[in-house]
C-alpha cells in the first residue's frame, strides 16, 4: 500500500529531513519517491532503513555504483541534484556518507551555489516582467517578487548558518 | 603552472591514506578497504566524503583515471608523477616529525 504524505523542507534543513525519512522508515512506512513534494512511501513493517540524502550535480554511472558498493540503495532524486539513499538500519557496518566535518560544509556550500544561480536568475527574469507590466498587476507582481526574495535571503541566512557551524567544529 | 608537489603537504590523514592506497590501481570502494584496512581502522571514510576528495585530487592532477574494460560502471585511479612525489614527500616530512620528537616524547613520558 502507498502512503502519501506532503511535507515541505527549507534545503539547509536535509538532516532535519533524514531523520524524519529514518523515523516513518521505523514506523514501517519507507520512501520511495519524491515528486511535487509529495513523499510517496511503501508500507513493510517488517523492515527499517536509515535515509540520507546527498547533494551532488553532475553525479554519473560511477556515483551512483560507488554508494551502492558503500551499501547505500539510489531511491530517487529531486531536480536531479538530491540524491535519496537508504540502508537497512540492522546494517551498523555501512558508514555514513560523510565522514568529516569538511566535507559536509562543501556539500552545504555547493548547495548554497546552486541556489544563489537560481537567486540571480530569478531576479534576472522578474526585470522582463517588471517592465511588461504596468498599473496594478505590476503591483501583484512586486509583491510577489518581495515575498520570494525575503523567502530566498532566509535560505542563504540558514546556509551561512550551517556552513559557518562545521567551520568552527 | 602546474602546482609543486611540496605546495600539497601538510596532507590530511585521510588524503594520505587515499594516494598510500592507489599504490596499486583501485575504484572508489577498493580504495574505501584499503584505507580502513591499512589505518587499523583508524580513518573510515563515507562514500561523500571520498567521491568529493578524489574529484579535488583528480582536478588538482595528484591523481588521474583510468580506463578498465572489464569494469565500466566504476572509475578506476591511479597515482600521477606528481602524486607519488606528493605521497613521498609527506611520508619523509612525517617521518622526520616523529624522528625530531620521539626522543623528547619519551623523556616527558619518564618525568
Amino acid at each position: 500500500m502507498t502512503v502519501k504524505k506532503f511535507k515541505l523542507w527549507l534545503a539547509p534543513n536535509i538532516s532535519k529531513e533524514e531523520e524524519w525519512l529514518t523515523e516513518m522508515s521505523q514506523k514501517g512506512l519507507h520512501l520511495t519517491k519524491y515528486r511535487f513534494f509529495t513523499y510517496h512511501f511503501e508500507e513493510d513493517p517488517t523492515k527499517s532503513y536509515t535515509y540520507q540524502i546527498d547533494f551532488r550535480q553532475g553525479a554519473k554511472y560511477d556515483y551512483f555504483q560507488l554508494y551502492k558498493d558503500a551499501g547505500w540503495d539510489h531511491i530517487t532524486e529531486v531536480i536531479g541534484v538530491f540524491h535519496y539513499f537508504r540502508t537497512e538500519s540492522t546494517n551498523s557496518e555501512v558508514k555514513k556518507i560523510y565522514s568529516d566535518n569538511q566535507s559536509i560544509q562543501d556539500s552545504y556550500i555547493r548547495m548554497r551555489g546552486f541556489y544563489l544561480l537560481i537567486f540571480i536568475l530569478f531576479l534576472v527574469s522578474q526585470i522582463g516582467a517588471l517592465t511588461s507590466w504596468s498599473g496594478w498587476p505590476r503591483y501583484i507582481v512586486i509583491g510577489v517578487d518581495v515575498a520570494v526574495i525575503v523567502i530566498y535571503l532566509h535560505l542563504f541566512y540558514v546556509f551561512n548558518k550551517r556552513i559557518n557551524f562545521y567551520r568552527k567544529l | 603552472m602546474a602546482k609543486q608537489p611540496e605546495a600539497f603537504l601538510p596532507l590530511s590523514q585521510a588524503t594520505y591514506y587515499i594516494l598510500l592506497s592507489l599504490r596499486e590501481v583501485r575504484h572508489g570502494y577498493g580504495i574505501m578497504q584499503d584505507v580502513e584496512e591499512v589505518s587499523k581502522g583508524e580513518v573510515n571514510l563515507g562514500p561523500g566524503t571520498l567521491y568529493g576528495a578524489l574529484s579535488k585530487l583528480e582536478k588538482q592532477a595528484v591523481i588521474q583515471k583510468i580506463y578498465v574494460q572489464e569494469d565500466e560502471r566504476r572509475k578506476y585511479y591511479e597515482l600521477t608523477k606528481l602524486g607519488k612525489k606528493v605521497l613521498q614527500l609527506e611520508y619523509n616530512r612525517l617521518k622526520s616529525v616523529v624522528e625530531n620528537s620521539g626522543e623528547l616524547i619519551k623523556e616527558m613520558e619518564e618525568k
